[in-house]
């Protein structure tokens, strides 16, 4: 078939938004000719939802993004109001930066990244069909008439695939509020022949800053020493900013009980699956009935703008119930809804059907990124356009694939999760997703992603200069750790013994004494050489620190993991029809062969299949092929 | 999955043997047998049927159909119950070959119930137990196991278990919410409780492994105190040959028997003294061997003549071992001061020839082991696999608690927590971190 195209590239990403960025940003810089195909240039990068990056294992994330070459770590550092450090006072592996963005100036900046990306080019308009002539990608056509060809398309979509948005008993197709849904394309996918389910999430209502009591909450202040996320920032120059934490009442409860007949949600309107980590103001009062409040977060939505975001009052009631509602709740008596909340149900295709590329396996070609693959949250989706955009590239330049392994990252983690076990609800991720969780911490992404960024060819010659160096200061510091004693003949030893008490030891190592409650990484700082000192910043330090802190458990985890799973990462072979496997019931077969995992280890995990089924599968597979 | 075919009783001439097929062509070969293409049998239901060999009638057996997947192994079962005469065995299993089954191997009508998810890995070694199961009480605790007890009574442990993580887990993901501050103190409770429940759950195997695998009992002494003529009481019969010629046991002799319902091995061993030619130093190196391999030592003397330096070498060699002296020969004038040079040792006076105080030798040899007999016993941990997981199991919840002790993050206490949850998950089945995070979004209101 020969087939005729307005212009052709050899990758188009479909869709502007978090995914859809990594994506182009990285094929483009691969070398790969990018097209971002979006419904308005002027929303590229939007932050449909909470105007914030990071937290508790999505800080890690955008870490993990950065030192492979992403972008959305720069961004969120030159826009981020608002830096604060999670879990400050818990382990390293644990802690995890969030940073809440001035909403306009981060899709600004976002514009501004992809302008200057050489390869690319930006392209306003709607995807309404996908052109795969004997399963393969050859081009898209464009609701205006355009036909594209490309070699590869990643599909980033977000939640415009069949949107429907519902506010009370009101519903209206659309991909986010004021924005048109993509109906065709919904369509397409399912003509395809892809499994095809619907998934829900919600947003809280806006309200205008002027008209609250601020006085009423309770100030939540950003960090002295912001944390960067990307390991290529020096200084976050943006001005910080408070936000504010307050309550919902009883009374508040007590009306939106007596309303629920007007929630879709409790209707039985929406049909979508919603996340329960982030329920909606409805359902936190009807699942916790006994809690007499919850708690809201006030976050400004920019420097230039009165617009707050209501955190925590996630709603799809009627817009006129909102504003009832809002005015319940302390220190917003009088305050003006500008936007309200409303819930949105979209389309989503089983992630089963990926390969660890991201790749369709039926499809050659296409890929899939974000909240399509059944993710929720922009570092979710930044990582997967990331893995998409790099994987397309590769695929057109003749490169085999790029995977992560869930033994070294969250973003590996998440795939294998997305691939092998599907999604029942919109997946985020979270620390005890991770098996290795303390190998995985936020400051050492670099040490263990930008090998893969650098072979790859995202991390440019000065980044990975950047890296070397200060991979060999954080070496430096932990030979002075091991070998730097404090003696009771020096003068710091006293002062030790006063605060922390040493027993009497004749001298103790750095990296023995900091293992002691009590000792700071700053009281450590202060004992090391002064060479060694002046090499390394106190983060490099805590880096030093964290990794002697956590080494033993770590390869104890390793022992026992190894122990009981010794038989993970054998192979499947692809392709194996699980239906053929003897002494397999029906009904395990048929979960492996929705998962088809590709090892042991995926195979363990899939929900459901049962040991006696694992040991059938590895007696037939180590035995019979 | 190809048919298979074995004779599922013991081998030799008995009333009645079962040959027992397995597989999808069970029911047509069934129908070959008894050359009826049409035959149709009731699942379960026990037919009467003759087998037939060139038109001629082999056996007139009983028949049962199992319809998979409702059978032992899951599949297609046929249970054939024929008169137990080898000859009439041999026929049968090779016609049954030439309709297209094969010989099972052994352990492969378990190992497809297995496959089948018809029974999980401890159930399959419970049958494994069951089958090689010496004496009742060792058949009680298969049993037990073949019905799940093991992984049931975990239950309780690992959901205590999950209950901390989650409670560790939520403070850690969730530390903007507004949720209840974590109670160290309970959960320092909780840890101890639970080390002292699998502790005592994996003590059970010093018990429940000797119920398995039997108490190995060697009988010991110099040359001519009567161990053979003992050894032949406790068995009951005469199993080794008895002179009173000094050294007529040359080699060891090992013969399993039940002491109230407990499995015991028990040698008897050529008795100890100077080799007097090669083949005798042969016998006394394989007693010392049998020594240092038992549980327990049955240490004879003859009451009727003072103790020899032999004795005394024997009670050295003894040493560390558990060991119940039997002064024998009561029926002869006793020497009474034999008592003082054995420093308060467990002694029994018996004579192999009146029977006299064997019954007590009987109780003295069980004694250190407890009480193993009864069904009365709870739940006994038989396999050394399940021990070993309870103990690391367990090492890793005193891990957790010595990491709480000092203040170390709930990172680095989950880490053993998930290692205990894993050892645990790989007697009941695994726990995965979604159900985790289930039962955390169901106990706490999670979410901005």
């Amino acid at each position: 078939m020969i087939m005729a195209f307005d212009e052709a590239f050899d990758v188009l990403v479909i869709g502007g938004g978090h995914a859809g960025c990594e994506a182009a940003s990285a094929s483009a810089r691969l070398g790969a000719t990018t097209a971002l195909l979006t419904l308005n240039l002027d929303l590229i990068g939007q932050m449909s939802c909470n105007p914030a990056i990071g937290g508790i294992a999505k800080g890690h994330l955008v870490r993990e993004i950065d030192a492979l070459g992403g972008i959305m770590g720069r961004v969120i550092d030159r826009t981020g109001i608002q830096f604060r450090l999670l879990n400050r006072s818990r382990g390293p592996a644990v802690q995890s930066p969030r940073a809440q963005a001035d909403r306009a100036l981060y899709r600004l900046e976002m514009r501004k990244t992809l302008e200057n990306t050489p390869n690319l080019s930006l392209r306003q308009g709607m995807v309404v069909d996908l052109l795969t002539p004997n399963n393969k990608v050859r081009g898209v056509v464009m609701q205006d008439g355009r036909r594209i060809g490309a070699k590869a398309v990643v599909i980033a979509a977000g939640t415009f695939l069949n949107g429907l948005i519902h506010t009370g008993r009101r519903t209206y197709g659309a991909g986010r509020a004021g924005e048109p849904a993509s109906l065709e394309l919904a369509e397409t996918l399912k003509r395809l022949g892809l499994p095809v389910g619907r998934l829900k999430t919600g947003t809280p209502p806006r309200l205008d800053g002027r008209t609250i009591d601020w006085d009423l909450f309770q100030s939540q202040q950003a960090d002295e020493r912001p944390v960067a996320f990307s390991f290529s920032t020096d200084k976050i120059e943006q001005p910080q900013i408070d936000c504010y934490i307050g309550y919902t009442t009883s009374r508040v409860h007590e009306a939106i009980r007596k309303n629920l007949h007007e929630s879709p949600l409790y209707s039985g309107q929406i049909k979508g699956v919603g996340p329960r980590y982030c329920p909606s103001i409805e359902d936190k009062v009807v699942k916790f009935a006994e809690k007499d409040r919850h708690q809201l977060f006030l976050e400004p939505e920019g420097h230039d703008t009165n617009e707050v975001y209501l955190n925590g009052f996630s709603t799809s009631l009627p817009a006129g119930l909102q504003q009832e509602l809002v005015r319940m709740i302390p220190g917003l008596e009088s305050a003006n809804i500008i936007r309200p909340g409303y819930a949105i149900e979209y389309d989503y295709v089983d992630p089963r059907e990926l390969g660890p590329d991201l790749q369709v396996r039926r499809i050659a070609g296409l890929f899939h990124a974000g909240q399509i693959n059944g993710t929720t949250g922009y570092e979710e989706a930044g990582c997967q356009g990331l893995l998409a955009g790099i994987n397309a590239a590769r695929l057109v330049q003749g490169h085999t694939r790029f995977a992560l392994r869930r033994e070294e990252s969250y973003i590996g983690v998440l795939v294998d999760d997305l691939i092998t076990q599907g999604v029942d609800e919109p997946y985020r991720i979270f620390t005890s997703r991770a098996e290795y969780r303390l190998a995985f911490r936020h400051d050492n992404a670099d040490e263990r992603l930008s090998k893969y960024g650098r072979e790859v060819g995202l991390v440019g010659d000065g980044e990975w200069e950047r890296f070397n160096k200060r991979r060999d200061r954080i070496a430096k510091i932990k030979s002075a750790l091991r070998t730097t004693r404090i003696r009771q003949s020096d003068a710091a030893y006293l002062a030790l013994a006063e605060k922390i008490g040493l027993n009497g030891v004749e001298s103790i190592t750095l990296e023995d004494l900091a293992k002691r409650a009590g000792v700071t990484s700053v009281i450590i700082s202060q004992l090391l050489p002064a060479e060694t000192r002046a090499g390394g910043s106190l983060e490099e330090i805590e880096s030093a620190l964290a990794d002697n802190l956590y080494s033993g458990y770590i390869r104890s985890q390793e022992n026992v993991i190894h122990r009981l799973h010794g038989h993970d990462t054998l192979p499947i072979p692809i392709g194996l029809d699980f239906r053929t496997v003897n002494g397999l019931s029906h009904e395990m077969a048929e979960r492996l062969e929705r998962a088809k995992p590709v090892t042991f280890g995926a195979a363990r995990r899939i929900p459901g299949l049962t040991p006696a089924a694992l040991v059938t599968l590895l007696v037939n597979v180590n035995v019979g092929v | 999955m190809d048919t298979i075919v074995a004779v599922s009783t013991p081998p030799g001439r008995s009333a009645i043997a079962v040959v027992r097929l397995s597989g999808a062509e069970s029911l047509e070969i069934l129908r070959a047998l008894v050359r009826q293409e049409e035959f149709a049998p009731e699942p379960n239901r026990v037919v009467l049927k003759s087998l037939l060999i060139n038109d001629d009638v082999l056996d007139q057996c009983l028949v049962t159909y199992f319809r998979a997947p409702h059978s032992f192994t899951g599949e297609d079962m046929v249970e054939i119950s024929c008169h137990g005469s080898p000859v009439v065995l041999r026929q049968l299993i090779d016609l049954i070959q030439s309709y297209d089954a094969r010989l099972a191997e052994p352990g492969e009508f378990t190992l497809r119930s297995c496959r089948n998810g018809k029974m999980n890995l401890s159930q399959a070694e419970a049958i494994r137990d069951l089958i090689s199961a010496q004496t009742r009480a060792a058949a009680v605790q298969a049993t037990r196991q073949l019905r799940g007890e093991l992984a049931e009574a975990l239950e309780p442990s690992k959901h205590e278990l999950v209950r901390v993580i989650v409670v560790l887990e939520s403070a850690i993901e969730f530390v903007e919410d507004d949720l209840p501050s974590v109670q160290l103190d309970e959960i320092r409770k909780t840890l101890q409780r639970l080390v002292v429940d699998l502790s005592r759950l994996a003590d059970t195997y010093k018990a429940g492994h000797l119920l398995r695998d039997g108490i190995r009992v060697a009988i010991v002494g110099r040359p001519n105190v009567g161990k053979s003529s003992l050894f032949n009481k406790l068995l009951g019969f005469e199993r080794a040959i008895v002179t009173d010629v000094a050294g007529t046991t040359r080699d060891s002799l090992t013969e399993s028997i039940s002491l109230q319902g407990i499995p015991v091995s028990l040698t008897d061993t050529a008795g100890f003294r100077e080799a007097g030619d090669k083949i005798e130093a042969i016998g006394i190196e394989r007693t010392r061997r049998a020594m240092a391999d038992a549980d327990l030592l049955v240490l004879v003397l003859d009451g009727s003549c003072s103790l020899q330096d032999e004795d005394q070498e024997i009670l050295k060699a003894a040493g560390e071992q558990a060991f119940v002296v039997a002064i024998n020969k009561t029926d002869l004038p006793q020497l009474a001061n034999m008592n003082d040079h054995l420093n308060g040792a467990k002694v029994v006076h018996v004579s192999a020839l009146t029977d006299e105080g064997i019954p007590e030798l009987t109780a003295a040899i069980l004694e250190p082991f407890g009480s193993l007999d009864s069904d009365s016993v709870g739940l006994l941990i038989t396999d050394s696999r399940h021990h070993d997981l309870l103990a690391r199991a367990k090492i890793s919840l005193e891990g957790a608690a010595r990491s709480m002790d000092q203040a170390a993050g709930e990172e680095i206490v989950l880490a053993d927590l998930h290692n205990a949850l894993r050892f645990l998950g790989a007697i009941t089945g695994e726990t995965t971190s979604e159900q985790i995070l289930g039962e955390i979004f169901s106990t706490f209101c999670i979410g901005k």
